[in-house]
């Protein structure tokens, strides 16, 4: 008997200690961070998540948030966006966080920040595009990425000023919120610059044969193709369009899937000449931007594109803010990140109001180009790291 | 008339190959009245077998002779110590072995990603991106190369239906289990054999796709809806009409795409199983009575 009350004491110091541990810690700030780790945009869902527990960790290292530290909480939304909402609601009602961030699909960031909206705490979007989520007045959410109209404006000042023989289009895009809405946008600059869409197809993402449309493509014979599509598809278009020898003067992706290095891997040398409108790549010239591209490849062995560089900037931006929010609670560090102005690898940030949309990062987007399995900027020029191929030579040419 | 035509061409060779995803479905479900849904999730087992196989340097065909038989055990240890013990089972729920079934797929799902992580894979061989011109039709080299091998492996799995020993004791436990048992067969023996079939059937579909698709863990889920589609085109159990369920869907979402739009190839195919449930409950099985 003796001995199981010493043992019970025991179990109790130790317990006590824990707690007093817990205590020591205790001085923590917790960030609610909304991500896919699971299901089928679980890729990006784990770059975002690495990027910013590196964030975080740095910013640990630094000191913390005026002396207390970052304690991320990661919310799985497995891509869907009644998951992300009650995942949200999670975050706000039990674990009290002052602070949201992530939002990867647009459908689930759409879904999840009239929630953050209802419960007035910060929601800083760092990936979800789709235009009309900061198109509502909402006064407590914030976007960090360019919005999904604006992913075409370098494409739009390069065919402007350098491609102008390009008269006809043809527009394919995955049938999804970002495909649709950054279709649309395309759609409007098309008609702004005088082009004739000579094709638009939607397609069903994950396809296995893209012949179908591709067929009406190559019959429109455009000078120029535009898709919108994430990373497999994207390949699975341009091995077919090699397959089906369609030749226009220039392939641009629209972003997503076309930057990645799985999409040059995948395609192979149906990749060669590519263009692709992104947000982002790590020979910008912004302060940290090299750095955290090698420092990511570096920790983790393995390879980061433009979606990690926004969440690793969306990190150092809620930091920024707790750090200069007057208290920690939701309506202080909002209006903190209302008076957002600071550096970051992704580019400036500031929160500003243009259009319908409220409380938006307004950032240049970039035409880059795939040649030999390596990809550059080549537009605009001020970011150009290589002289662009233009046209692309047709495929029975190449070498 | 070249849009028309590179539609159907298309549209036939993907057929062929869900076909040869149907089939195993239509088999199981046929033997067992089982709807196997983690059929396509052995499917995705079977292209990271692939996958694994060609970072070895090993051809993706080559991959067949051991897709194949890997996946043909794993289908015979699913129904001999998953499946079976549940038809023993007193229970309220006689869909037990299709819940079954759905978390067998879930667990291969989750544990393909602890191994492999969420990735996309992908194999690149010298066909990947080959393509021979008929006129002004293009073939895929490695579509078309899949097309013969699925025909091949039907038209086989056919006549063993018909004229093999096993191949009749498979087809007597699918018409009637008693009646089959009293006529001395091992219906216990003939359902685990079916089902590794099933399983084995699947691997070599999916080994044909891994060349030309790309491999992800979650790539199970929607390939388990297209065959179940095929089975139900095909009338359950034909292998036949598993033939002309494959090919009538890879068609109808082929020509689908050309002459609606892409955005609605999976409305069209879903359609097409709704009329036909409507119309010919029977699938297409009624029509050719085999």
């Amino acid at each position: 008997m003796k001995t199981l009350s010493k043992v019970l004491l025991a179990v109790a110091v130790l317990l006590l200690g824990v707690f007093q541990c817990g205590g020591a810690f205790a001085e923590t700030v917790k960030v609610g961070v909304l991500l896919p780790l699971t299901g089928a945009q679980a890729k990006f869902g784990e770059i975002e998540r690495r990027s910013y527990e590196m964030a975080a960790e740095e910013i640990n290292a630094k000191g913390g948030v005026n002396g207390k530290k970052i304690e991320l909480l990661f919310e799985d939304d497995t891509g869907k966006p009644d998951v992300g909402r009650s995942g949200v609601e999670k975050l706000i009602s039990r674990e009290k966080v002052p602070v949201i961030t992530g939002g990867y699909s647009s459908s689930v960031t759409a879904a999840s920040a009239p929630v953050a909206q209802q419960f007035k705490v910060p929601f800083v979007i760092c990936t979800g595009s789709a235009d009309d989520i900061t198109e509502k007045g909402y006064d407590y959410v914030f976007r960090i990425n360019q919005v999904a109209s604006e992913y075409p404006n370098a494409v739009e000042s390069f065919l402007k000023e350098v491609a102008k023989d390009v008269k006809t289009v043809a527009l394919l895009y995955e049938n999804s919120a970002f495909g649709q809405s950054s279709s649309k946008s395309f759609e409007g600059d098309a008609n702004r610059l005088g082009l004739k869409i000579v094709v638009k197809e939607g397609y069903q993402a994950g396809a296995i044969d893209f012949k179908p449309i591709l067929t009406k493509v190559k019959a429109a014979n455009p000078d120029m193709v535009y898709m919108v599509s994430y990373v497999m598809d994207a390949s699975l278009l341009m091995r077919q369009s090699k397959e089906l020898r369609i030749n226009p003067k220039m392939f641009v992706g629209g972003g997503a899937g076309f930057t990645l290095p799985e999409f040059a891997k995948s395609a192979g040398d149906a990749a060669d000449g590519v263009f692709s409108a992104t947000l982002w790549i790590e020979t910008l010239p912004f302060p940290g931007a090299k750095e955290y591209f090698n420092k990511f490849k570096k920790k983790f062995g393995s390879d980061t594109e433009y979606h990690g560089a926004e969440a690793y900037a969306a990190m150092y931006v809620v930091a920024d803010a707790l750090k200069r929010a007057k208290s920690i609670t939701p309506k202080d560090v909002r209006d903190a990140l209302a008076k957002t102005d600071m550096k970051t690898a992704f580019g400036p940030v500031k929160f500003v109001s243009y259009g319908k949309k409220t409380q938006q990062n307004k950032l240049d987007t970039y035409l880059v180009q795939w040649r030999k399995g390596e990809l550059n900027a080549v537009w605009p020029k001020s970011a150009a790291t290589m002289k662009y191929i233009y046209p692309t030579p047709p495929w029975d040419k190449r070498k | 008339m070249d849009v028309f035509l590179q539609t159907l061409v298309a549209g036939v060779l993907k057929g062929g190959l869900y076909a040869l995803i149907g089939i195993g479905m239509t088999l199981i479900m046929g033997v067992m009245g089982i709807i196997n849904l983690a059929h396509g999730q052995l499917m995705m087992l079977a292209m990271y077998v692939t996958f694994v196989l060609n970072t070895t340097g090993v051809d993706p065909y080559f991959s067949l002779f051991v897709a194949m038989p890997l996946l043909f055990l794993l289908g015979v240890s699913i129904q001999k110590f998953l499946l079976n013990p549940l038809i023993k089972a007193d229970t309220i729920l006689p869909e037990n072995q299709v819940l079954m079934t759905v978390g067998i797929g879930m667990v291969l799902t989750e544990i393909i990603r602890f191994i492999f992580s969420s990735d996309y894979k992908y194999i690149t061989s010298t066909y990947s991106n080959q393509t021979f011109f008929l006129g002004n039709i293009s073939f895929s080299m490695a579509l078309t190369i899949a097309f013969g091998i699925a025909i091949t492996f039907t038209v086989a799995m056919f006549f063993f239906l018909i004229k093999t020993d096993l191949g009749r004791s498979i087809r007597a436990t699918a018409q009637d289990k008693d009646a089959a048992t009293l006529m001395g067969v091992n219906t216990g023996r003939i359902t685990v054999i079916t089902f590794g079939m099933g399983a084995g059937l699947v691997a070599a579909a999916g080994v044909l796709l891994a060349p030309v698709y790309y491999i992800f863990p979650d790539l199970g889920g929607p390939f388990t809806a297209k065959a179940f589609i095929i089975t139900i085109l095909g009338g359950l159990g034909s292998t036949v009409g598993a033939i002309f369920g494959g090919v009538t869907l890879g068609l109808a979402e082929s020509m689908g795409a050309t002459y609606f739009g892409m955005e609605y190839e999976d409305i069209i195919g879903l359609t097409i199983f709704v009329l036909v449930l409507l119309f010919l409950p029977g699938g297409f099985k009624r029509l050719t009575k085999v």
